[in-house]
């Protein structure tokens, strides 16, 4: 049975208190060409229900990969029974949930009639075809199709009720050449956007114009320096800001963390970044623009809205799931979200993103006398200090306000809330970065944007 | 229906289906799991979960397909997607599956979870800590019994049932005392059994009193260039970069930098690595690789000399060279004859690490990251905890500037690593 067809209101009658019950099924495909061979070609479904039950301050949850009448059925009762096994043991009976009541449903699945799997192997190689024709002097191409369908149904005790199908599908193009002492020197980048193939893909220009943009720059990295290491001035470009949005910053600023010690606790209310910055996880829409990892009912139940974490340098929320809005007497926002139908719903981002100025990029560039422009992360990592880290695999020295010499990949690190204080200038394009995947306890795509930033930062090398 | 009647029954159908070799594994999960966070016991999970892997090799084009029912319709769905799969595929004569081996079955770990110890042993840690450490704030800690019940059937016969479960637990906590916080640190490990607290496995207590004085954290005196001593805690983050190329896609690309170092010297003679995946030491171990071969252990680093790539049957028959006994992980590094104590008596200038946050090292090795939970080191003593620390150097010279390597170890369950002493190394 479809997950469409399943009525979870029929099921009420076995909740015994707070419940949520979730139909939850994702649809992944991966195809990985090396060198024109395909060395990967595979396809997963993974689904199921799960029932998060609350009793006595105490959480039960239980999962079951099956969703028949029965196994919905026994998947409440355990759910009900682990909770009672710590209600018994450690309940508290003063504790309480924000309530919350909501519906929504949003489907982005494609209205096109699909393509067949032949048709997009075919894609594949053409894309694979243009790199060996564009790029001459390469050794090594990857060219890997990854999309993730997430399709979930919500009923919770409360009333809420949901149906919502997230999809995205992305490209990653990894190119390496050999520099003049015979190293290898690469570049990846990924790229795409919501939806399913059909919608991201329609033509090969993006692909294109990617790799064209991925091998200019790769030509300019086999004659890279190291960056001298130290405190200098750089300016991020706006794919570096979304991930500096998401780690450094939003981290620190979800309830969960900072009802652990974060930092971000300490500074509610405070000025925490220079009056230029404003930043916001967007839970569906920015500017009528509906954004990469769009979600209008968390997986509480909760209708989800913007959390404004810092307006004009000051730190004004936190992002809640029911567990933080409680402890933190503050209203809920709706970030709490699963990956899995075996998981529980954590606090995690959704489009988090500093909002551009008013600078353009070339004013930028033009005000540093000596310094870095840094561009394309591969990781990063932040810390409950909001001391921060990314992996940056392209960047390009400044000097007298003009691009230099390419650089090596390099790691970039600081203090977010004093790094932020740094910032000087904004540029006045938005970017959105549709490829993220957060790694806080589960896996969990979320969208990232922002200008490009100028401020100070740690950078290794020398 | 047994895993291994629904296995050899799917095998069936995805041979019928016109694939001239084909791989069925069917999987059997169940997860129990006791969960506190911020000092507060607060979840208590049950999971049931089923995987059904399928792959086949028609006219030498592959595809592979997971589902989570069992169900007719399901399955047979997924054949009909898989011949879809491999019909859009490239041939390539190098794929292939695991030739016929006796069949054989393999068991570990407790039948069922002990709930009433689960929870007592999550008390205890928490009624510790808040005893011992009382700024000290366990943000996370879980305790979960995990099993599995698996077979895999191909179609040259092959047939491997097992069933391993195990407790695994892991930590997360952080100190805070008014302003001054501490970086968060973290841990994990697996056990068959719960029968040591948890404060005493893997160094736990000491890493909480590590936490308590990080809270209090100095810059680095100055830059320098000095020695590295590697915790347990992270020694995979400096291991990771050999071990990812010598697997399938960077030998196969040809951009590894242990391409035809078979042999060779890569390492300080100080260091043997092996990948131990059915060793006694190992819980956290497999018995049969991703090929369908029945694992073995075997030496990746002998003495500091490559021993053995890592490549699986596709890469073995790309590149021409042998497939590896396993399928890497469970890494078990020899003890050294040092003391940790004695290890760093030998340093000079440089920083005790306990976790590398780290970028990407690139191909050519060269990386640089953050310290975190870490210690300055002077003359032979630990000084200080450290902030805003980089390291950096190439990871290939830092594997052959092994200094030292400690007696002590420490057994997570899927690793068995020393303290390691480098050279070298730019702190700033």
């Amino acid at each position: 049975m479809q997950i469409a067809d399943i009525d979870l209101k029929r099921y009420s009658n076995h909740f015994s208190s707070y419940t949520e019950l979730r139909l939850h099924e994702n649809t992944s495909q991966q195809i990985a060409l090396l060198n024109g061979d395909v060395i990967a070609n595979t396809r997963d479904t993974s689904g199921g229900v799960s029932s998060r039950v609350f009793d006595k301050g105490a959480w039960g949850f239980s999962s079951n990969a099956n969703m028949t009448d029965e196994a919905i059925e026994s998947t409440i009762s355990a759910a009900t029974k682990n909770a009672d096994f710590l209600a018994r043991r450690c309940g508290d009976d003063n504790a309480s949930l924000p309530a919350a009541r909501g519906e929504a449903s949003s489907d982005f699945r494609t209205k096109l009639p699909r393509k067949s799997q032949e048709e997009i192997m075919a894609f594949l190689k053409s894309c694979d075809e243009y790199i060996v024709s564009a790029c001459p002097d390469i050794v090594s191409r990857q060219v890997v199709l990854n999309s993730l369908d997430m399709e979930k149904k919500l009923y919770t005790s409360e009333g809420s009720i949901g149906h919502n199908v997230n999809t995205r599908t992305l490209i990653s193009i990894k190119l390496a050449t050999r520099n003049n002492a015979n190293e290898p020197v690469e570049l990846m980048e990924s790229f795409g956007h919501r939806g399913q193939f059909e919608d991201v893909f329609p033509d090969m220009e993006e692909v294109k114009q990617k790799v064209d943009e991925l091998y200019q720059h790769l030509m300019n990295k086999k004659d890279a320096v190291k960056p001298v290491s130290g405190y200098h001035d750089v300016i991020l470009a706006s794919d570096l800001a979304g991930i500096l949005a998401h780690e450094a910053i939003g981290h620190t600023t979800e309830g969960d963390i900072v009802r652990a010690g974060s930092v971000a606790g300490d500074y509610l209310g405070q000025k925490v970044a220079s009056e230029l910055v404003t930043l916001v996880d967007f839970a569906n829409t920015y500017e009528g623009e509906t954004l990469p990892v769009p979600v209008y009912l968390d997986d509480e139940g909760v209708v989800s809205k913007d959390a404004v974490i810092i307006e004009k340098g000051v730190l004004k929320s936190f992002m809640h799931n029911k567990d933080s809005a409680a402890y933190f007497d503050m209203d809920l926002t709706g970030n709490a979200r699963a990956f899995s139908y075996t998981d529980e719903p954590l606090v995690r981002m959704r489009n988090t993103a500093i909002l551009p100025g008013k600078d353009k990029i070339e004013d930028m560039i033009a005000s540093i006398d000596d310094g870095y422009l840094l561009m394309r992360w591969t990781n990063g990592q932040a810390d409950s200090t909001s001391e921060f880290m990314f992996g940056v695999q392209m960047g390009y020295e400044i000097k007298d306000g003009k691009l230099g010499r390419a650089i090596t990949d390099t790691t970039i690190s600081g203090v977010a809330f004093d790094m932020l204080k740094e910032i000087t200038m904004l540029s006045d394009e938005m970017t959105w970065n549709c490829a993220g995947m957060c790694g806080k306890k589960q896996p969990m795509p979320v969208g990232m944007g922002g200008p490009a930033i100028k401020t100070k930062m740690f950078v290794g090398g020398e | 229906m047994s895993e291994t009647v629904l296995a050899k029954q799917t095998l069936e159908e995805i041979c019928r289906a016109g694939f001239e070799k084909a791989v069925c594994q069917v999987s059997n999960d169940e997860l129990h799991e006791l969960q506190s966070e911020n000092g507060e016991i607060n979840l208590f999970r049950t999971n049931f979960e089923t995987d059904i892997r399928l792959s086949g090799i028609r006219d030498q084009r592959r595809a592979s397909l997971g589902v989570n029912k069992t169900d007719k319709a399901t399955i047979g769905n997924a054949i009909d997607e898989l011949k879809a799969m491999a019909e859009g595929a490239n041939a390539d004569p190098a794929f292939d599956i695991a030739a016929a081996q006796p069949a054989d079955i393999f068991s570990a770990g407790p039948d069922e979870p002990d709930y009433d110890l689960m929870y007592d042993r999550l008390k205890e840690v928490q009624n510790y800590v808040a005893d011992a450490y009382p700024i000290l704030n366990l943000r996370s800690v879980g305790i979960t019994y995990f099993k599995r019940r698996s077979c895999l059937v191909n179609s040259n016969d092959v047939q491997f049932e097992s069933v391993r479960a195990q407790y695994r637990v892991s930590v997360s906590f952080s100190s805070k005392d008014g302003l001054a916080t501490s970086s968060m640190m973290y841990i994990g490990y697996s056990r068959y059994h719960l029968d040591d607290p948890l404060k005493n496995t893997v160094n736990l207590d000491a890493l909480f009193q590590q936490s308590t004085e990080q809270i209090k954290t100095e810059h680095l005196p100055g830059k320098f260039v000095g020695d590295l001593v590697i915790a347990p805690t992270c020694l995979s983050s400096f291991l990771g970069f050999l071990t990812a190329r010598i697997g399938d896609a960077p030998m196969i690309s040809g951009t590894s930098v242990y391409k035809d170092k078979l042999n060779e010297q890569v390492a300080s003679d100080v260091l043997t690595l092996h990948s131990a995946p059915v060793s006694d030491e190992i819980c956290s171990g497999y018995w049969v690789t991703g090929d369908g071969y029945k694992a073995e252990n075997s030496t990746i680093i002998d003495k500091g000399k490559l021993n053995s790539y890592l490549l699986g049957l596709y890469g073995a028959n790309k590149t021409g060279l042998s497939r590896a006994v396993n399928g890497g992980g469970c890494y078990i590094v020899e003890p050294g004859e040092h003391r940790f104590e004695q290890i760093i008596n030998q340093v000079e200038q440089g920083i005790l690490i306990n976790r590398f946050s780290g970028g990407r090292p690139n191909d050519r090795g060269d990386f640089s990251g953050i310290a975190k939970n870490s210690y300055y080191i002077k003359d032979g003593k630990i000084q200080f905890p450290i902030r805003e620390t980089t390291v950096s150097g190439n990871m290939i010279e830092l594997l052959q500037s092994i200094q030292s390597v400690s007696s002590e170890r420490l057994d997570s369950g899927s690793s068995v690593f020393p303290w390691v002493r480098v050279c070298g190394i730019t702190a700033s």
